[in-house]
Order: structure tokens, then C-alpha cells, then sequence
């Protein structure tokens, strides 16, 4: 009797326990859930899924960009870490912030028949550059323009496993494999416009095959994607039709040249020839093409750039400033541009993005969801993205 | 052990003597008196060797230090009345006190020159020192009519040679601001002299130390300064071959930046692309270029920070009329 007395208070405590513990997890989520789910909802998710319409009401809030324009915009584009995220979250859901708003209100704004105006996104290694790059190619796309989009400068500057002696400047190197790649995404992310684009000049490969005057940009691209050999070549003849078409009154695009990375266009490679010399990157086809194209000399479109420490090769790990990325040459080129700084995440920024992680349950740690857990992410990530994800990935 | 007994005997004598009368017996008397001895007496107890009491115990407390500690000498426990304490604390206490304490003898100490004794030293030396000039009253006043600083360094030490090869070493310092100097010669200034020259306090240090003696290394700055100044002053052939590397600063006129700016607002301006140089002109003389200009150069000289970088952005959105 006493036993059973006991055994069935015993059954009550621990029932009472365990309904403490999971009811306060559950309440919480209820409580997150029910009487706030609508305003939770909307805190950190944004109405506006459209980026031409999110106005600075919208900072710190998430939108999603549809499954499809990731498909086609972003097949090379995408740091990694977020690639992996959006398969694990089964939604692509991109942050808006305060830099990326800056240049699309300037995109809004500008004239097109004026030259190009660059735009450099810079700031501390993991601050959100690339995603802020992405969100404004988002902005182009959805607007209709032509994306011509370099994801990673500085792969082509190094581990080059194939180097091949250029046909067309025997001073200069090919890089067959990376030029088919992005060729590749180019034609993915282009598809529509390749059909309608003509070329204005003929071009000669070998001494039988050519490209006419007035055939398809689409056709060159295959070219290029099926003969390896000279596809670097194309890349340089798609960049340098591209750049005289856009500006033109007839033209039906408007171009947004997206370059990742840009100061590996003026630094050093480690790719060395056969007599293990360095190749300077002014003797790679693929580079010298993108230098023109980072001139302002054409009209009718935006040159939008990051600079990365983090690929970038000799430069100090905490260098995050343009002089000190582009180096001399790279300001004399780029001058004059609008340096747009990228800073960690800001107060609201990051509750938006603690809150994303505990709505898609990315946060398991019981700790994590109180207030000394995210004081504690505060003070381990400094509010800088990339080390809060670094964190939050074993959390 | 023959010595510590025979030391023991010595007391032992000198005791006996303090006690019997014998007041003019001599060391000698004593220690054959007490070689004589031929066993040592058994009153060792009684025959304590008295120890006097310290000389701090009656000092007075405004009495002349400087009598106590004349010159340099070694730490003295009872003539030092501080109860100071050195060396490494033993366990569980603190450090040893100052009886017998090797530490505190081995370091040089300072008790011969308090202010007591410096200010003697100073009534000493006055009659050999003139006046100090009235006119004389500021440091401002001091550089402009005494620009040229000559610092030397003068060893008393005794030893075996009482010459040191440190006192020939003579430094001069001299404000670049007091000389008279065109922007070529004080940029042909800086470059010739190099590291000896500091920028944030505007002195040129010449230190000179391959002569023997001090006069000549004195002779030898002087010198060279003179040498420097004039070669400063004159323009070579060569000169003319100063490239954008060798510039100390940055100049926005002729350079990349101006050119870039230049074409891109004849472009912007596609109508107007006659006129040439007037266009030129024209365009360098808006206030926007202007600001450009001097966002630049700020950028260049200073180095990047968030303050630069800033206003080289609202400069760039000024002149491309964003």
C-alpha cells in the first residue's frame, strides 16, 4: 500500500518533471508559436519577396528566393556553407541588409547611358559580402538584365592543372577547364538572352572553323563549351561582344557584371610554368579579358565587385580594406568606384537570424534557446555571420 | 681548527686584559700571555664578548645625514635607522630584515646622495657657475636663438685609466623647421639623411662616433651638417629623373585617378566631347572634382580608415551625380 502510494507519488513527480521540462520547451514554442506565431513570423520574415521592393523596413528580415532562381541564377555563385544550408532547410532564404539596399536604390537610380559605375563590396572575412553580392544579381535578375557572373576570381589565378599556350597571344596562358565551367553556368544562367543576341564581329578558331557575323551568342557559347582547347578564347570574345552591345540604343539588355573576388584580377597566382616560374596574372587570357570588362569604358550597366581576403593569395589575413586588397594597380584601375563597407551583423540583424535558426530548428542545445545561450553566441561570434553559423552548425 | 682556537685564545686575552689592570700591555704581551695558557678556561660564559649598541639607537632625528654618509659606501645595517627588508621571503614569513643582509650589501646604494647632500654639492660648485641669461626665460625662446642641441656625455669613474671610450660619442639635434630650406631642398634633405630624421618631432639627430676624441666628433657633426645643408640646396642633372615611386607623397595631377576621372566624365557628357583642353579645364575647376581630389589624396596619404573611405564615397556619388 505504501509502496504503491509511494510508486504512484514517485510516477507524479517525475510525470510532473518531465511535463515541467518538455511543457516549458513546448510553451515556449507554443508561446513562440501561438499568440506571437503570426508576429514571429513576420519579425524575421519578410513580406516583400520581390528585391526590388524591400525598402529599409525590411533590414534584418529574411525573404526567399524561389527555387528556380536559384537553379538558374546561382549555379557557381553561392558560398558554400549556404549552399549546404539551403539543401538542409529546403528553403533559400537570404537576409536583407543594409549594403545590398544601398546598391539596388543606386541601381534604381542611375542613368544608363552613362558608363558603368563599380561598386565594391568590402568588409572583415565572414561579414556577408558574397551573399550581399548575390542579393543585388537577385535584384538584375528579376529585373531582366543580363547576369555575367565570375563566382570566385581567385579560382582561376590558382590550381591550374591545365595550362595551355594561348593561340590567338602566344605571350599569353589558357585555362581550358575553368573556361568550359563557366561557360557552362553562363549558359544556365542565360539562357533566354542567348537566343536573341547576335555577335557584330567574326571570329576565327582554326583554320576551318570560324563564327560568322551576326550568329548567335548561343552558338558561340557552344563553341566554346565543345571545344575545349579554344574555349578561353570564347569567354574572351562573349565579354568583349557583351561590352559593345549593352550600351547601344538598340541593345535589349541592360548588363550586370558580378565579379567575386575582384582583387585576385591584380595580385599574385601561384600557378607556375614549366620552368617553375610564376605567371603573373596579366598573362592569363581569362584575366586580362576580366580587366577589360572592369573598365568603365561601356555604358549601360553596373559593375558590382566584392574583394575577399579569404581566397586571396600573399595578402595578410587581417586586411579587409580596398587599398590594401586591390593594391596600387587594382585602385589605379578600379578608381573611380563606390566603396560600400559590409559590417557584422547589427543588433536586430542578429535576432533575426537567432530566430531563423530556432524556427527551422537548426538550434538543439536546450541552453541555446535562453538568454545567457545567445549572450553566449554574442560574445563567440562577435556577430560576425559566418562565425555565428561556424557556431550554430553543432549547436 | 687550530686557527678558530687560537682566535678563541685572542678573546679570551683581550678579555683578561679589559679586566685585570693591566692598561699598557701591548697585543703582543697579550697573546703570549695567553699562548702561556695552556688549556682554555672554563668561564666562557662569563667572558661574552660585549656587543656595543647600534649607531642607529642614537641618532637623533634631525641630524646631518650627510656626516653619516659622506661619499659612496657600502649599506652599513647600523648606521641606516630604515627597517627595510630584502631578499626572497622565507616560508610562511617575510623577506630577511637588513641585519647581516648580503643583498642589501651587495647593491649600490644612493644614501650619499639625498637632497641634503646634493644641495651641498650645488652651494659647493657655485662659485665656479655664471648666471643664467634673463632673456632666456622660455624653451620657445631657447630654440630659436640656440637651434642647434649638442649632447655629449662626461664619466667619472675610478680604475685603473680614468679615460672612457664612451665620452667621445657626440649627438646633434636640430629642428629641420629652423633651417632655411625650399620644398626641394627639404625633401633632397630627408632623403639624404634617411632614418636620422623623425617625422612626428621634425629633428634631424646626427650621431657621430668615429673619431677618438670629442672635439673632433664634435668638428666631424657640425660638419656634416653644413655639407648637408648646402648639397641639400643644389639641384643635380639626375634629378630630373624623379619618378611616381620616388615621390614622398601623392599629387592627384598627372596621375591614373585624374585620367580615369577625366574620361569618365567626357563620357558622361557625350555631347560635348570637342574642346579638348578648355573641357579640361572646365571640368578640373567644378567643386565636385575638387572634393574628389582632395578625397584622393587623403585616401593616399593617410592610409584607409572608415573616416577616408567614407568621404571618398560621398565624393564619388558627388561627381557621378548619383
Amino acid at each position: 500500500m505504501a509502496l504503491q502510494r509511494l510508486s504512484l507519488r514517485v510516477r507524479q513527480t517525475i510525470n510532473h518533471a518531465r511535463a515541467l521540462h518538455s511543457t516549458s520547451f513546448c510553451q515556449q514554442q507554443e508561446a513562440l508559436a501561438d499568440h506571437s506565431y503570426p508576429d514571429q513570423f513576420s519579425i524575421f520574415r519578410s513580406p516583400e519577396h520581390d528585391p526590388a521592393s524591400q525598402t529599409e523596413n525590411h533590414i534584418g528580415q529574411f525573404y526567399t528566393v524561389p527555387a528556380s532562381h536559384i537553379h538558374t541564377l546561382f549555379p557557381h555563385g553561392l558560398p558554400l556553407r549556404y549552399q549546404q544550408q539551403i539543401k538542409t532547410f529546403n528553403e533559400a532564404c537570404v537576409m536583407i541588409r543594409q549594403p545590398a539596399l544601398e546598391v539596388i536604390s543606386y541601381l534604381k537610380q542611375t542613368d544608363y547611358n552613362k558608363p558603368a559605375l563599380r561598386y565594391i563590396f568590402y568588409g572583415t572575412n565572414g561579414s556577408g559580402k558574397t551573399m550581399s553580392l548575390c542579393h543585388t544579381i537577385h535584384f538584375c535578375y528579376t529585373q531582366g538584365w543580363l547576369v555575367l557572373h565570375i563566382p570566385d576570381a581567385h579560382r582561376w589565378v590558382k590550381n591550374c592543372k591545365e595550362l595551355l599556350q594561348s593561340s590567338f597571344n602566344s605571350a599569353r596562358f589558357d585555362q581550358p577547364l575553368q573556361a568550359t565551367e563557366w561557360l557552362r553556368n553562363f549558359r544556365i544562367t542565360n539562357e533566354s538572352f542567348l537566343t536573341k543576341i547576335k555577335t557584330k564581329h567574326r571570329y576565327v578558331w582554326t583554320k576551318r572553323e570560324f563564327t560568322e557575323e551576326g550568329s548567335l551568342l548561343g552558338e558561340l557559347v557552344d563553341q566554346g563549351i565543345s571545344r575545349v582547347k579554344s574555349s578561353s578564347d570564347v569567354v574572351g570574345a562573349v565579354m568583349k561582344e557583351l561590352r559593345l552591345q549593352s550600351g547601344q540604343s538598340d541593345a535589349a539588355f541592360r548588363l550586370v557584371v558580378a565579379v567575386d573576388g575582384v582583387n585576385a584580377l591584380w595580385g599574385r597566382s601561384t600557378i607556375k610554368k614549366e620552368d617553375k616560374t610564376a605567371v603573373d596574372p596579366d598573362e592569363l587570357t581569362l584575366i586580362h579579358n576580366a580587366r577589360k570588362l572592369m573598365k568603365n569604358d561601356w555604358n549601360g550597366g553596373a559593375i558590382i565587385t566584392t574583394l575577399s581576403q579569404t581566397g586571396s593569395l600573399y595578402s595578410p589575413k587581417l586586411s579587409y580594406r580596398p587599398q590594401e586588397l586591390l593594391g596600387q594597380r587594382g585602385f589605379d584601375c578600379m578608381d573611380p568606384f563606390i566603396p560600400v563597407s559590409v559590417p557584422n551583423y547589427s543588433e536586430k540583424e542578429f535576432e533575426s537570424c537567432y530566430l531563423y535558426y530556432i524556427d527551422r530548428h537548426w538550434l538543439q542545445h536546450p541552453q541555446s534557446h535562453t538568454e545567457e545561450g545567445k549572450k553566449e553566441l554574442i560574445f563567440l561570434s562577435n556577430r560576425n555571420p559566418w562565425m555565428l553559423d561556424k557556431i550554430c552548425a553543432f549547436l | 681548527m687550530a686557527s678558530y682556537s687560537t682566535k678563541a685564545f685572542l678573546i679570551l686575552g683581550r678579555i683578561n686584559i679589559s679586566r685585570s689592570r693591566l692598561q699598557n700591555a701591548t697585543n703582543r704581551a697579550t697573546y703570549v700571555s695567553v699562548l702561556s695558557m695552556n688549556s682554555p678556561t672554563g668561564n666562557r660564559a662569563s667572558c661574552r664578548y660585549q656587543v656595543g649598541v647600534p649607531r642607529t639607537e642614537k641618532m637623533p632625528v634631525d641630524q646631518d645625514w650627510t656626516a653619516v654618509y659622506p661619499s659612496a659606501a657600502p649599506f652599513r645595517p647600523n648606521a641606516v635607522p630604515l627597517p627595510v627588508r630584502m631578499g626572497y621571503p622565507i616560508k610562511g614569513g617575510v623577506a630577511p630584515d637588513k641585519k647581516a643582509n648580503l643583498e642589501l650589501i651587495k647593491i649600490p646604494n644612493f644614501l650619499h646622495l639625498t637632497p641634503a647632500a646634493i644641495k651641498k654639492h650645488c652651494e659647493a660648485l657655485k662659485p665656479f657657475c655664471t648666471e643664467w641669461p634673463l632673456a632666456l626665460d622660455t624653451d620657445a625662446k631657447c630654440d630659436e636663438h640656440f637651434p642647434i642641441k649638442v649632447q655629449t656625455t662626461h664619466f667619472v669613474s675610478a680604475g685603473p685609466s680614468l679615460r672612457n671610450p664612451s665620452a667621445r660619442i657626440v649627438h646633434l639635434k636640430v629642428k629641420l623647421s629652423s633651417l632655411n630650406l625650399d620644398d626641394h631642398a627639404r625633401k633632397k634633405m630627408i632623403k639624404l639623411v634617411g632614418s636620422r630624421y623623425c617625422k612626428k618631432t621634425d629633428i634631424l639627430t646626427i650621431t657621430t662616433d668615429s673619431c677618438p676624441l670629442r672635439k673632433q666628433n664634435y668638428d666631424y657633426a657640425m660638419y656634416l651638417l653644413t655639407v648637408l645643408y648646402h648639397e641639400s640646396w643644389k639641384i643635380e642633372g639626375w634629378e630630373a629623373e624623379k619618378t611616381v615611386a620616388d615621390m614622398e607623397e601623392y599629387s592627384w595631377e598627372n596621375s591614373p585617378s585624374q585620367r580615369n576621372l577625366l574620361d569618365t566624365l567626357t563620357r558622361m557628357k557625350v555631347v560635348e566631347e570637342e574642346g579638348g583642353e578648355e573641357v579640361r579645364q572646365q571640368l578640373l575647376g567644378q567643386a565636385e572634382v575638387q572634393e574628389y581630389k582632395d578625397s584622393v589624396t587623403r585616401l593616399k596619404n593617410e592610409g584607409e580608415n572608415e573616416d577616408t573611405l567614407l568621404q571618398y564615397k560621398e565624393a564619388v556619388k558627388k561627381v557621378l551625380k548619383l
